[in-house]
């Protein structure tokens, strides 16, 4: 599971008032190295919730080896103008959190209610209990 | 086919005649019958359409809505009010934003066929279906006219045939499905080839192709973020569901997760197949098969990951049953078909009729069909999301 994935999953056991973004713990992680497509990632930038994505790099980081270089503290994504002028190091390294790196085995935990979903070959399982719905 | 009607006939039309089939009387003077040439003379013609239950002996006699049922065999039941449903046909009923509970978990009928019949049967579909790569209509197009950098959530992804579509596209995409098998297959190679134009990825997109992005999800509670996608689709997913509460569900969980100005591209099964099909639906909720080879079974049984067709397991067990005899004992409610050494399990489809997605698509505020289509035997609607709202 990709981190430009984790940004639109959310947890929705009955009785969650916000279940995103989920909390993300490792068990193992993969880090890979895919070529930048710089329109793409431009296209996709403004859909980026930012703030959730900065929460899953700072959690997952201590895990990647190399370790993850830095992305901007606040960054407002959703101007495609202004997202033009970031620069290629930026982007970069924005190109790297969302895309190249995996959560393979690990949990993804609602901030609401602790509830854990597990993650096994990168695949999350989001699939609710009978008394969860 | 023309049928002689002598003077004090009576027909009677079921089953196909009654529900699949059109019948006329041709516009002309004279018929020929065995040979005979017989003139048109005056033809009286008294047509019982539907029986209903007499009125009490107190009760006045009102104007009588149109009562149809749409199953075989046929269920009258309630006759519905007047005002709520001029053109809607029984079985569908009026349903209040917040479903009623018990639609929300998997019914019986659901879990055993069709869940577990995906699980099973993951590997032989994937093989034979997902990598022959024929999509369903108008999906290309769909997914074409998506401006770049989308991100579309594919709901009821299966195998992920339409994900090398969506990524040539220049979109990303986001599968769901209850089926981890069949999720497991997406990973295992590019399903399908798409269109011919999406057929080579550029080196940037590989990467998405061969790692698509994927979780186990029921469609009834999707784990996305409300307005996060701008399209979805969902096709050959919602005849799979045996509620009208389901139904309903589903085209409002698509609904929340697209974002306002969003489309969604639902399609199902249509119980009108064309004239050359192979399929013959005998009602609207149906069970239709599904021949399974004992090789693909195996591969699952086996525990072999990749889903590769295991070679050197016995053809015959010690007490001479064959292997598909023994794989068939292993799934509630699959048969064995000893001539074709094959599995069949039922898959449970409910066929709609013209018109009924987009009354389920009514039923869901916010909603603007935009268009409806009709073919090769699918029904396809396309809905935009204009606003969202607690449900």
């Amino acid at each position: 599971m990709r981190l430009l994935t984790h940004n639109f999953l959310r947890s929705n056991v009955k009785g969650t008032e916000n279940g995103y973004p989920l909390n993300i713990e490792v068990t193992t992680i993969n880090c890979e190295d895919s070529p930048l497509d710089k329109s793409f990632l431009l296209n996709l930038l403004p859909k980026v919730n930012y703030p959730a994505l900065r929460t899953a790099v700072q959690q997952i980081s201590q895990h990647c080896v190399p370790p993850l270089k830095e992305i901007p503290e606040q960054l407002d994504v959703s101007d495609k103008e202004s997202n033009q002028n970031l620069d290629h190091e930026t982007l970069k390294n924005l190109h790297r959190v969302l895309f190249d790196v995996y959560l393979i085995e690990g949990w993804l935990v609602c901030p609401d209610t602790g509830r854990k979903f597990p993650v096994k070959d990168g695949i999350p399982n989001m699939i609710l209990h009978e008394d969860e719905i | 086919k023309l049928v002689y009607l002598p003077p004090r006939s009576l027909v009677l039309l079921s089953r196909d005649a009654r529900y699949n089939w059109e019948h006329m009387i041709v516009n002309r003077t004279t018929d020929t019958v065995n040979g005979n040439i017989i003139p048109r003379d005056l033809r009286v013609s008294l047509t019982l359409r539907t029986a209903l239950t007499a009125p009490q002996a107190n009760e006045i006699a009102g104007p009588l809505p149109r009562v149809e049922s749409t199953i075989f065999p046929p269920r009258w039941g309630q006759i519905p009010e007047t005002s709520a449903c001029s053109n809607r046909e029984m079985g569908i009923s009026t349903h209040s934003s917040a479903t009623d509970r018990s639609d929300l978990i998997t019914p019986e009928t659901e879990s055993k066929h069709v869940h577990a019949v995906y699980d099973a049967i993951a590997t032989q579909w994937h093989h034979t279906r997902g990598k022959r790569g024929v999509l369903w209509p108008g999906a290309t197009q769909f997914l074409e006219n998506l401006p770049p950098g989308s991100i579309v959530a594919d709901i009821g992804c299966g195998d992920g045939k339409y994900f090398s579509s969506i990524i040539g596209c220049g979109s990303y995409v986001i599968g769901t499905d209850i089926s981890l098998p069949l999720l497991k297959t997406a990973s295992s190679g590019s399903g399908g080839e798409g269109g011919p134009q999406h057929q080579q990825l550029s080196i940037e997109k590989e990467t998405l192709s061969t790692r698509p992005a994927v979780a186990v999800a029921d469609c009834i509670h999707l784990p996305l973020r409300t307005g996060s996608c701008d399209a979805a689709i969902c096709i050959a997913v919602m005849h799979h569901l045996s509620t009208v509460g389901r139904r309903i569900r589903c085209i409002a969980e698509l609904a929340r997760v697209v974002k306002v100005g969003g489309v969604i591209n639902i399609q199902a099964w249509a119980l009108e197949q064309e004239n050359d099909s192979k399929r013959k639906f005998h009602g609207t909720d149906v069970l239709v098969p599904f021949n399974a080879q004992p090789k693909y079974l195996q591969a699952v049984n086996n525990h072999e990951g990749n889903g590769t067709p295991s070679k050197d397991a016995p053809a015959v067990d010690a007490k001479g049953k064959g292997v598909a005899q023994m794989l068939s004992e292993n799934y509630d409610g699959a048969e064995f078909d000893s001539k074709k050494n094959l599995v069949i399990f039922q898959r449970y489809c409910h066929m709609y009729r013209q018109g009924e997605l987009e009354e389920l698509v009514a039923e869901v505020p916010g909603l603007e069909l935009m268009e409806s289509a009709y073919e090769k035997g699918n029904h396809v609607v396309l809905v935009a999301v204009r606003e969202h709202f607690d449900l």
